[in-house]
């Protein structure tokens, strides 16, 4: 359908003509320097991302750092944190104008200058960092855990040190794990919105899912083809990418978890165990207290960012305590996000096993069709969605129903179920499975005994992030929802729209309550597997 | 495959058929039918609009019909309503959208002719209703002034104020180059102006931003002294801000909203029961009440009297849906 949009000058269902219309639009000046901006501003948040929650990742799984089983869920938080609301709370404190900090600075120096603009590269690369860097962070924590430190140690044995033995040894065994975390976060960046038309637009910094929004929604006739042409050549630019990952990967084993016993190894760090702690209390403080805080604080104000004594309330929370609607979203929302991520993983799981495990022919096939959701810019694919699921014979009741959003978010979560597990998978040896074969187990018996309960912290951080990706979704939602299968992310949208921020910021603290009660069952539940292992 | 067609054809008939053979019917035979079908779907690009559901409250109280919402934005809603109709998928009765994309929509063959609607006969001409659409409610917009910055006597009088130095790069607005309010001021100054105010306004350095609700906090907060067009709609929410809204000595740019019937609307009666209840007084003294300008007269009499004196000031002019795009490119042409 989107292919047909793309070369089509009208969408499906309307009389038009074939042509290369929409490819050539690609070409104008302010597209292509908006896929400049879009790569550079994606590579560099990605990469310094990836810095960042690999020295957390480490810092949390195999350090003596205090405290670092709370830090674990803190680190976390942001990526669960609505991107609008962040963006709204980094807005008050780093605007030039009035921004909390830069008066703090001005009070402090005496200065009239600024310390920080967030209407800049610099705020659009921040804002993302606060949620690739967690999202990082979940993909490679569990693959530190899981590894046997023997390797480690043999490389410290054979004289190598501390830093070499982590570049040649961990960081190289980590490699499947990070490269898929690195282009999942660089396919993330390249579609991200909310922080560059929030950040950019006012700069007049384009990139390419605020172009396409200005194709879709921002002009009379929206330019559908231009916009699924673009949603096209992004999927080149990220199938390019896949092909990379592939070569780099090609003909290397990664195996860790293996059928000799280990106990995961934890670095003695000594004195700087706290410069440990306060790197991750820093990014707790920078990246969660500052913007929750902020939530926290204005949810009990009148409005977002003034606050009076006068202005205090609670009339926000009984607001969404009493909004029938948000509450039937919710229980929408929460029954989508169950089945969804649920079933998601068992699929996952599965394409994940086949490429990885078996050498069936057209494996490849399908591990690119499971990449597919993700390359393809948000706001294409929910334009894809309704014009598949609308033109669906009657016969098939999949419109206007839960079940479209339900195949929506499956479609939009697989990538990353695939990547979480086959990046777990790759870790586990295959002799441990044919150990199981040659004792008698079937294949169910064998699959359900040592790969999935091998690889389940995988799945349960896999289930997290798409559950949580469901409760967020926008772009397909809007498109797909009926006035009976309402969502939490569409009346988000009209509360927003509504001049309702502060009940949005109520919502948002109920999500992180829910993150909170979630990652510590997880954990909860990690701690005792791997106690049992 | 012939026989499904013609079965096809035969399932769609009464559906078709339905507002026509209401058309000669007393209102009362309306009424009841409408009350028969119970449900009215409703497609809007007004999302989360508290007024709005104040009258559909009203509306599902004083008939017993119930009112289902489907809220997106302006386009998201045209190509639903697009891509419903051309799979045979026919679940909206009623589309309420801005003016352009109403026309635009007319044109593509969306709606169906709404029949008789007796309160018609009020609203006001230049609201323009016509057999396949009726005015909805109208969206004023002004300055919006920061009172803790500006001074009184410091306010603009004039949208050629805005023009004036000591408001380079203090001025926060809506994009001219993308639908929505930005859209409507610009073509609007364009007719009074000419071109040289736009340039002259570039040359001011406008900051542009696309989402409404956090500039007008932007502006309270102090982070700029004006915001515009500021909705006027939108001064409800803000109260016990230090914000004000003015209205330019040369008037107040405005677009208008439209509902229509989709084409084959399953619940015809009770769509034009709802029109004819959108028309009555009392549901357009609730929008008048929030800041719209209404559509039918007699109601601006009634308002609350800080909206009514901002009401009172003139229509400066509203966009020609034919040149949207034309306007927005020529936006993009001097606002680099």
């Amino acid at each position: 359908m989107l292919l047909y949009g793309s070369i089509h000058s009208t969408p499906p269902g309307m009389a038009g003509e074939f042509n290369l219309a929409g490819y050539r639009a690609l070409l104008a000046a302010d597209n292509l320097q908006a896929l400049v901006n879009t790569v550079a501003i994606s590579l560099v948040k990605t990469l310094l991302s990836i810095t960042l929650a690999i020295l957390l990742a480490w810092i949390v799984a195999r350090t003596d750092t205090p405290g670092r089983g709370v830090l674990e869920i803190l680190i976390t938080l942001p990526f669960f944190i609505p991107p609008i609301l962040t963006a709204t709370a980094w807005a008050m404190l780093g605007n030039p104008q009035v921004g909390t900090i830069n008066l703090a600075w001005r009070w402090l120096t005496g200065s009239d200058g600024t310390l920080i603009d967030v209407y800049s590269y610099g705020g659009i690369v921040w804002h993302m960092m606060q949620y690739s860097t967690p999202f990082i962070f979940l993909f490679v924590v569990d693959a530190f855990r899981a590894m046997d430190p023997s390797l480690e140690e043999a490389s410290r044995m054979s004289g190598a040190t501390r830093w070499q033995t982590f570049w040649r040894v961990t960081f190289a065994l980590m490699l499947p794990i990070t490269t898929s975390a690195f282009i999942l976060s660089f396919i993330r960046g390249m579609e991200a919105f909310e922080s560059a038309v929030f950040f950019g637009t006012p700069v007049n910094i384009k990139v390419l899912t605020t172009q396409i929004f200005d194709m879709i929604t921002q002009r009379a006739q929206p330019d559908y083809q231009a916009a699924t042409a673009m949603g096209f050549a992004s999927l080149v630019l990220m199938g390019l990418l896949l092909v990379l990952q592939g070569r780099l990967l090609r003909g290397r084993s990664f195996t860790t978890v293996t059928g000799k016993a280990y106990a995961p190894n934890v670095t003695r760090l000594g004195p700087m165990r706290w410069v440990a702690f306060a790197i991750c209390v820093a990014f707790f403080a920078l990246t969660v207290a500052l913007p929750v805080g902020q939530l926290f604080l204005s949810s009990f104000f009148q409005f977002f960012g003034f606050y009076q004594l006068d202005m205090l309330t609670l009339e926000h929370y009984r607001s969404v305590w009493e909004n029938r609607e948000f509450w039937r979203a919710f229980g929408n929302t929460m029954l989508l996000g169950f089945l969804g991520a649920t079933a998601t993983m068992v699929l996952g799981g599965i394409v994940a096993y086949v490429t990885t495990r078996t050498t069936w022919r057209g494996r490849r096939l399908i591990e690119v069709l499971a990449w597919l959701p993700w390359m393809m810019p948000g706001m294409v694919l929910g334009i894809g969605f309704l014009w598949g699921f609308a033109t669906l014979p009657h016969s098939i009741p999949i419109y206007g129903t839960l079940w479209a959003l339900l195949l929506a978010y499956m479609a939009l979560g697989t990538p990353v179920a695939v990547r979480v597990t086959s990046g777990a998978y790759a870790q586990i040896a295959r002799d441990i499975e044919e150990c199981s074969r040659v004792h008698g187990a079937n294949w169910g018996q064998t699959m359900l005994r040592i790969l999935v309960a091998l690889a389940w912290p995988a799945f349960a951080v896999g289930w997290v992030l798409i559950f949580f990706g469901i409760m967020r979704e926008l772009s397909a939602s809007i498109l797909l929802y009926v006035p009976d299968t309402q969502v939490m992310s569409v009346v988000m949208l009209k509360m927003w729209n509504g001049g309702k921020p502060e009940d949005v910021s109520v919502v948002g603290l109920i999500m992180l309550a829910l993150v909170l009660l979630f990652r510590w069952v997880q954990l909860r539940f990690i701690k005792r597997r791997i106690s049992t292992l | 495959m012939r026989r499904r067609k013609l079965l096809g054809l035969l399932a769609a008939a009464p559906a078709i058929a339905r507002p026509a053979a209401a058309q000669g019917d007393d209102w009362n035979k309306v009424v009841e039918a409408a009350k028969k079908e119970g449900k009215l779907v409703f497609y809007t690009a007004s999302i989360g609009s508290p007024f709005h559901k104040k009258v559909f409250d009203a509306f599902e109280k004083k008939y017993g019909i119930k009112v289902e919402l489907l809220e997106a934005r302006a386009s998201e809603v045209r190509e639903r309503v697009r891509v419903e109709q051309t799979a045979g998928r026919f679940l909206g009765d009623l589309h309420h959208n801005g003016s352009t994309t109403t026309w635009l929509m007319t044109r593509d063959g969306n709606f169906q002719p709404h029949g008789e609607i007796p309160n018609i006969k009020n609203v006001d001409p230049i609201y323009e209703p016509d057999d396949v659409k009726i005015p909805a409610e109208v969206i004023s917009y002004s300055l919006m002034v920061n009172k803790n910055i500006v001074k009184p006597d410091d306010e603009p009088k004039s949208w050629k104020d805005l023009l004036d130095p000591k408001w380079q790069g203090k001025i926060l607005s809506d994009d001219y180059r993308a639908l929505g309010g930005g859209a409507v001021f610009f073509p609007v100054m364009l007719k009074a102006f000419g071109r040289e105010f736009h340039e002259k306004l570039a040359a001011q350095k406008p900051v542009f931003s696309r989402d409404i609700q956090n500039s007008e906090r932007r502006c309270a907060r102090g982070e700029f002294p004006l915001y515009l067009p500021f909705n006027l709609q939108d001064l409800n929410t803000l109260k016990g801000l230090p914000v004000k809204a003015v209205v330019p000595a040369e008037g107040r740019p405005y677009v208008r909203f439209d509902i229509s019937m989709l084409k084959n609307a399953p619940h015809a009666n009770a769509a034009r029961l709802f029109m004819n209840h959108y028309l009555e007084p009392e549901s357009q003294l609730v929008f008048a009440n929030a800041g719209y300008a209404p559509v039918v007269r007699g109601v601006v009499e009634k308002t609350l009297p800080e909206i009514r004196e901002l009401l009172s000031t003139k229509a400066m002019g509203t966009t020609d849906p034919p040149k949207q795009d034309e306007m927005l490119a020529l936006a993009k042409e001097i606002y680099k």
